[in-house]
């Protein structure tokens, strides 16, 4: 039986801490050491690792959506389908056809199951897309919510499953996935962290990294993983002692410190990866040599062999 | 003839006041009202009152059922107010303010009360909070 890739989810909780950077850095470094890498961006809302990786998103599938519709010529007017329903998304008046309220529906097709007279038929309306791209040798997932549509869970489950089944395909054999996920601790980080064997929050020493660090570990440990802790900038000033005292009162284990490094920024403009293959007369900056140390300890921490 | 529905206060009306939450108050008072006056009074206890969600679509859906024509409302979420528009029911606002069932419908009867279409509250206000 093939093995297996290991799975590393970044998160984080804090938006603009550096999860972006940290997930296509470290997919960077296992690529050029020659491993497959599946590299998977599941912040739907702002969904830029290509960017990251100065690429393009190209093609996409569509993420759909179902909604009832009702056939007038075949609906008896029972109610069958308002009665069941448990957000009430079908308005039923006695001795009339039912309304879809699609504004609370929750896609479970249910009416559509139990309709005697077969008068419901799904529809499906567009919530997202998932793009299926590869970007500088890395095979890379995005999940994109459509602007507007409050369904982000069905994106990360289409993305998610789009994940299983590259995985599984067993002409592409993987050695490692690394997942990227939104800021916040609610249900799309959750499930793709759920996801992974291993999990890095990225933050930054501030009293709002400390915070949602704080809140983010409380959902990783809720699905009980194995975490240890990024932070970014740490050279940054002001609440750095305060921080780091209480990451140690946290008992928290760090990864690694990424201290700020204007060549970061630099990598960002040019859109080409901080870890990217450096040339010769290239000089190699603090927070470069950060990123060599912390996937030398990944690897170790995560047990890593090739596939 | 026209049934005008009014969500109200505890076992509803005529004398009862008006409930200022849509899909959550005790109870609705309908009165069928016929050249100007009112002719029938019918209370019917809301059984959208304790639900999880989408209790607006519930009374909608409840008012609907006794054949209002008209519906007289404090607050209005977007779910309900979707809801009645979709069965065509018309909306007119009540004042702000502690009003029996029968003082609204005098109001109605004078042409008092402006009619509207839209929410003017977002959703889950019934629920209470801040």
């Amino acid at each position: 039986m093939a093995n297996k890739p290991k799975i590393i989810c970044v998160t984080g909780g804090k938006g603009g801490t550096g999860k972006t950077l940290v997930a296509v850095n470290l997919a960077i470094m296992f690529k050029n050491e020659g491993f497959k890498t599946l590299l998977v961006d599941g912040d739907s809302e702002n969904p830029n690792t290509y960017l990251l990786l100065g690429g393009k998103l190209g093609k996409r599938e569509s993420v759909l959506f179902f909604k009832p519709l009702i056939n007038e010529e075949k609906c008896t007017k029972c109610g069958i389908c308002a009665d069941n329903c448990v957000p009430h998304a079908l308005l039923h008046i006695k001795d009339s056809i039912p309304i879809p309220i699609l504004a609370v529906c929750s896609g479970c097709k249910l009416c559509f199951k139990i309709c005697p007279a077969v008068a419901i038929e799904p529809d499906y309306k567009t919530v997202g897309w998932v793009y299926n791209i590869t970007i500088r040798d890395i095979d890379l997932l995005v999940g994109e919510l459509k602007p507007g549509e409050a369904r982000s869970a069905t994106v990360i489950e289409a993305l998610l499953a789009k994940v299983d089944n590259k995985i599984n395909n067993i002409g592409e054999k993987y050695d490692i996935v690394i997942i990227d996920t939104a800021p916040g601790a609610h249900c799309d980080v959750e499930e793709l962290i759920e996801k992974a064997d291993y999990v890095i929050p990225v933050t930054e020493p501030t009293k709002f990294g400390l915070s949602d660090l704080i809140r983010i570990n409380e959902l990783i440990s809720l699905l009980h993983k194995d975490f240890k802790v990024i932070i970014n900038r740490s050279t940054l000033l002001g609440y750095k002692n305060q921080f780091f005292n209480e990451i140690k009162n946290l008992k928290l284990e760090i990864l690694g410190n990424i201290p700020l490094d204007d060549e970061v920024v630099n990598s960002y403009c040019a859109g080409v990866p901080l870890m990217e293959n450096k040339k010769a007369h290239e000089e190699i900056g603090p927070a470069y040599q950060a990123f060599l140390k912390i996937y030398e300890t990944i690897k170790e921490w995560i047990k890593f062999e090739k596939n | 003839m026209v049934i005008i529905a009014v969500p109200s206060d505890g076992n509803g009306g005529l004398n009862e006041l008006i409930n200022s939450r849509f899909g959550r108050c005790p109870s609705f008072t309908f009165v069928k009202v016929e050249d100007k006056k009112i002719k029938e009074v019918k209370v019917v206890s809301n059984s959208a009152v304790g639900q999880m969600g989408g209790a607006g679509i519930h009374a909608a859906q409840l008012i609907g059922d006794n054949g209002a024509g008209i519906v007289i409302i404090g607050f209005l979420g977007p779910n309900a107010a979707q809801s009645l528009n979709a069965l065509k029911i018309q909306i007119y606002q009540a004042p702000n303010k502690s009003i029996t069932v029968r003082e609204v419908i005098n109001l109605y009867l004078e042409n008092e009360l402006p009619s509207i279409n839209n929410a003017n509250v977002a959703a889950h206000r019934g629920m209470g909070g801040a």
